[in-house]
């Protein structure tokens, strides 16, 4: 029996617990709160600059996305002057193609017609702008008045809160995001008292100033006195200032057909056939890239922005995490002194001082990446976000937020494990008897 | 047990060189209780971290069980210490930050696979009468309790081998005879021990005692034995 191998019935619950790595770091951590505490906070920085990059590059990308899809119009049938006004057009042309831009050239609703022949169009729908009004009783900034086609929209009711309980009747109104009113409240313009039925989401473009009527009303109050300004071209019924179209999806005898060098996409080929129709006429037609093109600059922007960031944060980072690495080694060298006496080979020092420099990349990353998405939760519902951001934003969904809060706190591990296996190598390639002579308990 | 052969360690800072032990052969048979005394500076402790394997000799030979350990890598002499050698420091060597057993257990972790590692640490604290303070933090503890958990943690692992380096040093007289008694002891049951003090009065506990002076075993101490007789003074 070994004689030093004395114990009592009562140890026997404590001898299930075991000395771990864990508790080793863990103690070694607790040794001095203030400064791994400001290590844990310059971690949590580095991850929520990093996921608050990604996330508003995945959130502005999700809205375009998003857009896209509510967007519908492949191509828009325009007066062709209407290409001047789109060349000279600034922020409110960001939009794609949900509402055509309010423009005075208008062509005739028979345009449907003829666009409704061409093979492969699924959808078609008129969009009249009748004016801009600028009445403070009923909203803080100008707002547009547009008409739309109730039975044919695919553009603008896609966008709507809440769908409607009927179609957009005769003395109804469609109203975006920033105009005020609640469904079912009264809108008095021109005499007249309008019912808004429906409102839109926001889309950081023209269409939240804009109320959407039916056509019929959208004449009506065309030659309504004050409505149109003086001198503005009078509009008459029949006019529209453009068709928004929809394609189907591409068929077999298009993809089969053609080489790929100079083989135009499905959408530009029906563009081209509907250019065709109208030929050498007053109406073209426009594909979705001309709307879309400024919208994709901002969005490229942004990452471009965010990225210069996180990269500087990261970069900073390094040195600093190293530093405080270091300082860490440095200031335990007798520990680990003593670790090497008691057996510890070099790797487990190394890996001691690199699970601890991990563990602290780990708790701050979690804490930056938790504190992050907290902020992103409470900002979005109050609608602070897409304004600061300059463009649509919609929140991630979870699995997306999930993938990116993961890849925040890896980079975040990877920095900490990186910047501290120099400080690392350094420890395990310390003298054991010399480190041990510098101090002692 | 251990065998040291011609044993020399200069040290350089690059202007000027210090011979801290200069050409020493040394023999500890097993169950001995050899004491290396010298007065501070001498080269004692540098000795014994050569013979621990702590310290690289800039030549001569140290053979642990017909082992050469000049001769193998770090982690192979980290390995032949944690499994041959139990070392008490001159200060208590404990971390602070973890309780008195998890001081005890912090050995077996660089080696895992040993069975009954907290059953073992908590026999050898109720053997050094510290049972009771198992879960308590070393700074809570008095010099000659930290000192006998320092000892606990030498023999957790089951050393053939003790190395204590000063283990009285900073220990008051009553503190002091508590701990030498305690090597007695575990010299009484088979424990191989080798300890440096600059306290002459220790010598009786020897059962083998070496003489240092500027680096080397003083001439006349080689081997003699005192048993615990009265100490013989240096030539």
């Amino acid at each position: 029996m070994d004689p030093w191998n004395h114990c009592t019935e009562g140890d026997q619950i404590r001898m299930k617990q075991k000395m771990n790595y864990l508790t080793y770091i863990i103690a070694g951590i607790r040794k001095k709160p203030g400064r791994n505490l400001a290590t844990i906070f310059c971690f949590a920085f580095i991850a929520a600059s990093i996921f608050s990059g990604q996330f508003l590059m995945a959130g502005a990308a999700r809205s375009v996305d998003q857009g896209l899809w509510r967007t519908g119009a492949d191509i828009a049938v325009v007066p062709t002057r209407y290409l001047i006004h789109l060349g000279a057009a600034g922020p409110d042309n960001t939009m794609a193609i949900v509402r055509i831009e309010p423009t005075p050239y208008r062509v005739p609703l028979t345009t449907m017609d003829t666009i409704r022949t061409v093979e492969g169009i699924t959808a078609a729908s008129p969009q009249l702008y009748v004016s801009t009004l600028d009445l403070p009783e009923i909203a803080p900034m100008p707002f547009d008045i547009y008409g739309i086609d109730p039975e044919t929209d695919f553009a603008i009711q896609p966008w709507l809160q809440a769908p409607l309980k009927d179609p957009l009747g005769p003395g109804e109104v469609i109203a975006g995001n920033s105009i005020p009113g609640k469904v079912a409240s009264t809108i008095p313009i021109a005499g007249h008292e309008y019912t808004i039925v429906g409102k839109l989401d926001p889309t950081q473009s023209g269409i939240d100033h804009t109320l959407f009527f039916r056509m019929e009303d959208a004449y009506a109050l065309a030659s309504t006195n004050g409505v149109i300004p003086p001198d503005s071209p009078r509009i008459n019924p029949g006019e529209i200032n453009a068709v928004l179209v929809r394609i189907g999806p591409e068929p077999v005898w298009f993809r089969t057909s053609g080489t790929l060098d100079f083989k135009p996409s499905y959408p530009g080929f029906i563009k081209d056939v509907i250019r065709k129709q109208f030929e050498p006429t007053y109406a073209t037609a426009i594909g979705r890239h001309y709307a879309i093109t400024p919208m994709s600059e901002e969005i490229t922007a942004i990452p471009d922005f965010l990225s210069i960031i996180s990269g500087i944060v990261v970069v900073a980072a390094f040195p600093l995490i190293a530093l405080i690495a270091a300082m860490v080694a440095h200031e335990r060298q007798h520990e680990i002194g003593l670790l090497r006496a008691l057996g510890a080979k070099r790797r487990i020092v190394a890996m001691l001082v690199i699970s601890e420099a991990s563990f602290l990349a780990l708790i701050g990353g979690i804490l930056g990446v938790t504190a992050s998405v907290l902020v992103f939760a409470l900002m979005n519902p109050s609608g602070i976000l897409a304004p600061a951001l300059q463009v649509s934003f919609r929140m991630p969904g979870w699995s997306e937020a999930g993938v990116i809060a993961a890849l925040a706190v890896l980079i975040v591990l990877a920095i900490g494990s990186i910047a501290s296996l120099y400080p690392a190598y350094q420890s395990s390639r310390m003298n054991p008897y010399e480190a041990i002579q510098r101090g002692g308990n | 047990m251990i065998e040291a052969t011609n044993l020399t360690r200069i040290f350089s800072n690059g202007h000027s060189e210090v011979r801290a032990v200069d050409k020493v052969h040394l023999e500890v048979n097993r169950g001995e209780f050899s004491m290396i005394l010298g007065r501070s500076g001498s080269g004692k402790s540098t000795l014994l971290g050569m013979l621990a394997g702590l310290i690289r000799p800039t030549s001569g030979t140290v053979r642990i069980k017909g082992t050469d350990i000049s001769s193998l890598s770090d982690d192979l002499i980290s390995e032949l210490r944690a499994r041959e050698i139990g070392f008490v420091f001159q200060f208590s060597g404990l971390l602070p930050t973890i309780t008195v057993i998890d001081n005890l257990m912090l050995p077996a972790l660089f080696y895992p696979g040993k069975t009954d590692v907290r059953k073992r640490a908590l026999g050898l604290l109720d053997r050094v009468g510290l049972s009771d303070r198992a879960d308590a933090y070393p700074g809570t503890l008095s010099s000659g309790e930290m000192k006998r958990v320092a000892i606990a943690r030498a023999l957790s692992n089951s050393p053939s081998l003790l190395i204590a380096d000063e283990p009285t040093g900073d220990l008051d007289v009553d503190t002091e005879f508590e701990i030498m008694e305690l090597f007695r002891q575990l010299n009484g049951e088979g424990m191989t021990i080798v300890m440096v003090t600059h306290n002459p009065d220790l010598m009786r506990y020897a059962t083998r005692i070496y003489g240092m002076e500027q680096g080397r075993l003083a001439e006349g101490f080689h081997s003699v034995h005192t048993g615990h007789g009265p100490m013989e003074p240096l030539h």
